[in-house]
């Protein structure tokens, strides 16, 4: 049961970790230009 | 611990993994990301059952969602739906690792929910083919024992999820549960063998009915465009060439759909590391003799399927020239999913050895590796699904269309099947106004693909829209075209000002989202739809087969899949002397 514990925990301290720092990432991102596209996307 | 536990265990971590991937995506408000469409209000409509005469792609998932969202807000049952995509994908891999130790269960459980094949058809909107991807492992396990006294049954329940994701999610469930009928069963016959793969066949070929009927009744036949191939095939997302990513379950086609950060060289080895080190253990040490060949078998089919278009393009063009039903195989990459899961038992299998050795440091750790290797899953892959609501505008115009008495269809400006609105701060998605408005809408839905040679598009295939298609490329297309097709309504959801129809059309809302044009003396509408009583008996066949599949003695709806598997008992210490 410890063990399950640790595991439910070290994910989420992980979640949390990337959490941050895609919060991080996300925040110093400039907006992009809003443009008219109308591909389905790009190989 | 006993095994309810360990399954509730798995599906709280699939919600956490599923809460921290979705972050704003859980908002209020809907998340529109490519080919993930969801509407407030949704109707039952024509559309909805492929009863158009459009290929029917979207059956039965809109019926699912629509009917979702009578009990529920529309938003609300959106989440719901992507939240037990990470819980039924974390708790059906737990489930098939052949151990009563927790740890195990759950590094196979997140390993399953958390990958690039989650994050990249995540972020590509295909919520329906993901649904199909989380029930894998149960299909597994109900695929090894169809000899078991309700195995059909059983078989039936675990494909429901990708019965309910469609046509793409079928295929790939049942060529795995195909290839572990043939290959897993130790010693059955040939006969078996054939018996098993003959109820897999005829159970899928049950489910699909609700797509299956109106895409081969509808008047302009099964399309298969082979020059779509080299659009749709596995590309390179890390440093290791295109099969080298999709042994790491990504290799998405769309370029623009994978994580941010996803193969940068350092991370990419270490998570070819751990796939190698996982496929090895699963060769090695899983020792289920029920589904452990035979999942070996649809990995590696699988892993066929998804390298052909890239390796063999003109082997797949020829197959589709043969017989368009082969155009199935085009989007190769989503035929990795047999392989995600072998992977996902694999590191489970590793981290259960690892237990066994009293080394619960590397069990944990295995647990965290997906998570940790691939971080910008998080937050709604790193903000780019996000929950917006739709403008007032739609809404007005969505009140005119359907106050107004006079029949007629909608015709939607620009041509093209995808937008890329300010209101949902850019992100591709498809034009939503076919499930929006509640009539007939006709949307270009000939798709283009940027390439690295301009943009390569694909053949439409509603006729109705190869018909409007040569007016409506204009932007103005001439009220007398429209009126002769029964076109009530034309709605610009983009460009607004600069695309209207020519000629007398009454201008019933304009707004900085959305325009409305009425045309009066319209001709009635071509019928070329699909009859409806062959659907209507389609779905009534694999709704009874549905029915008897939870019909068992003792079947209860709750718990029918999870007991896919008998963990195998951890044998007792020997106290050493």
């Amino acid at each position: 049961m410890r063990i399950a514990i640790a595991a439910v925990v070290g994910v989420l301290l992980a979640a949390g970790a990337s959490f941050g720092t895609v919060q991080l990432v996300d925040n110093s991102q400039k907006d992009p230009v809003i443009k008219p596209l109308y591909n389905y996307g790009s190989r | 611990m006993n095994e309810r536990a360990r399954h509730l265990v798995a599906a709280l971590t699939g919600l956490g993994l599923g809460l921290a991937a979705l972050g704003p995506g859980l908002a209020p408000g809907f998340v529109l990301s490519y080919d993930m469409v969801f509407v407030p209000d949704p109707a039952f409509t024509a559309l909805t059952f492929g009863l158009t005469g459009i290929v029917p792609r979207h059956v039965p998932s809109d019926a699912f969602a629509t009917a979702l969202a009578t009990v529920l807000p529309a938003d609300a049952a959106q989440k719901l739906v992507l939240l037990a995509i990470f819980v039924m994908a974390c708790t059906a891999a737990a489930s098939l690792v052949p151990t009563t130790r927790l740890l195990p269960r759950l590094a196979a459980g997140v390993c399953y929910a958390w990958n690039p094949f989650v994050a990249e058809r995540l972020l590509l909107g295909q919520w329906a083919l993901l649904l199909g991807y989380a029930a894998l492992p149960w299909v597994v396990a109900a695929a090894a024992g169809l000899h078991d006294p309700g195995g059909g049954r059983r078989l039936v329940r675990s494909l429901l999820p990708a019965a309910v994701g469609g046509f793409a999610a079928l295929a790939v469930s049942a060529l795995t549960a195909l290839a572990v009928a043939l290959v897993s069963p130790g010693r059955a016959g040939a006969r078996e063998r054939a018996a098993g793969a003959a109820r897999v066949v005829g159970a899928a070929a049950v489910l699909s009915l609700p797509w299956l009927v109106p895409g081969l009744l509808r008047p302009a036949g099964v399309p298969g465009d082979g020059s779509a191939v080299g659009l749709f095939a596995a590309r390179a997302d890390t440093p290791f060439g295109t099969l080298g990513s999709l042994l790491l379950l990504g290799g998405v086609w769309n370029g623009e759909t994978v994580p941010d950060g996803y193969g940068a060289p350092v991370t990419a080895t270490i998570w070819l590391a751990v796939v190698v080190a996982a496929l090895a253990a699963y060769w090695k040490w899983c020792r289920e003799p029920r589904w452990r060949r035979g999942l070996a078998a649809a990995a590696a089919a699988g892993f066929a399927v998804a390298a052909l278009g890239a390796v063999a393009a003109p082997a797949l063009e020829g197959m589709i020239g043969l017989w368009p039903g082969f155009a199935v195989f085009r989007d190769g990459q989503q035929y990795a999913a047999p392989l995600a899961v072998a992977v996902a038992v694999g590191l489970g299998t590793a981290a259960d050895r690892a237990a066994g050795a009293r080394l619960p440091g590397v069990a944990v750790a295995a647990a965290a590796v997906p998570v940790i290797l691939l971080p910008t899953l998080a937050w709604g892959a790193a903000g780019e699904l996000r929950a917006v609501r739709y403008p007032d505008d739609w809404a007005r115009a969505r009140q005119i269309i359907h106050a107004d008495p006079v029949e007629g269809d909608v015709l939607v400006l620009p041509w093209a099947a995808y937008r890329s609105y300010p209101w949902n701060d850019g992100r591709r998605v498809l034009d939503p106004l076919p499930r929006y408005l509640h009539r007939r809408v006709i949307v270009d839905d000939a798709v283009s693909v940027g390439t690295t040679d301009g943009t390569t598009t694909v053949a439409p295939e509603d006729p109705r829209a190869v018909r409007l298609a040569p007016a409506a490329r204009t932007g103005a297309p001439p009220v007398e075209t429209l009126r002769a097709e029964g076109i009530r309504y034309v709605v610009v959801d983009a460009e607004i000002g600069s695309q209207r129809p020519s000629g007398p059309a009454a201008e019933v809302l304009r707004g900085p989202d959305l325009a409305v044009y009425r045309i009066d003396g319209i001709a009635a509408s071509p019928g070329d739809g699909v009859p409806i009583a062959p659907v209507v008996a389609g779905w009534g066949i694999a709704s009874l087969v549905v029915f008897w599949s939870f019909l068992a003695t003792g079947t209860t709806l709750s718990l029918p899949l999870l007991g896919s598997t008998k963990p195998r008992s951890i044998p007792p210490r020997r106290r050493t002397p």
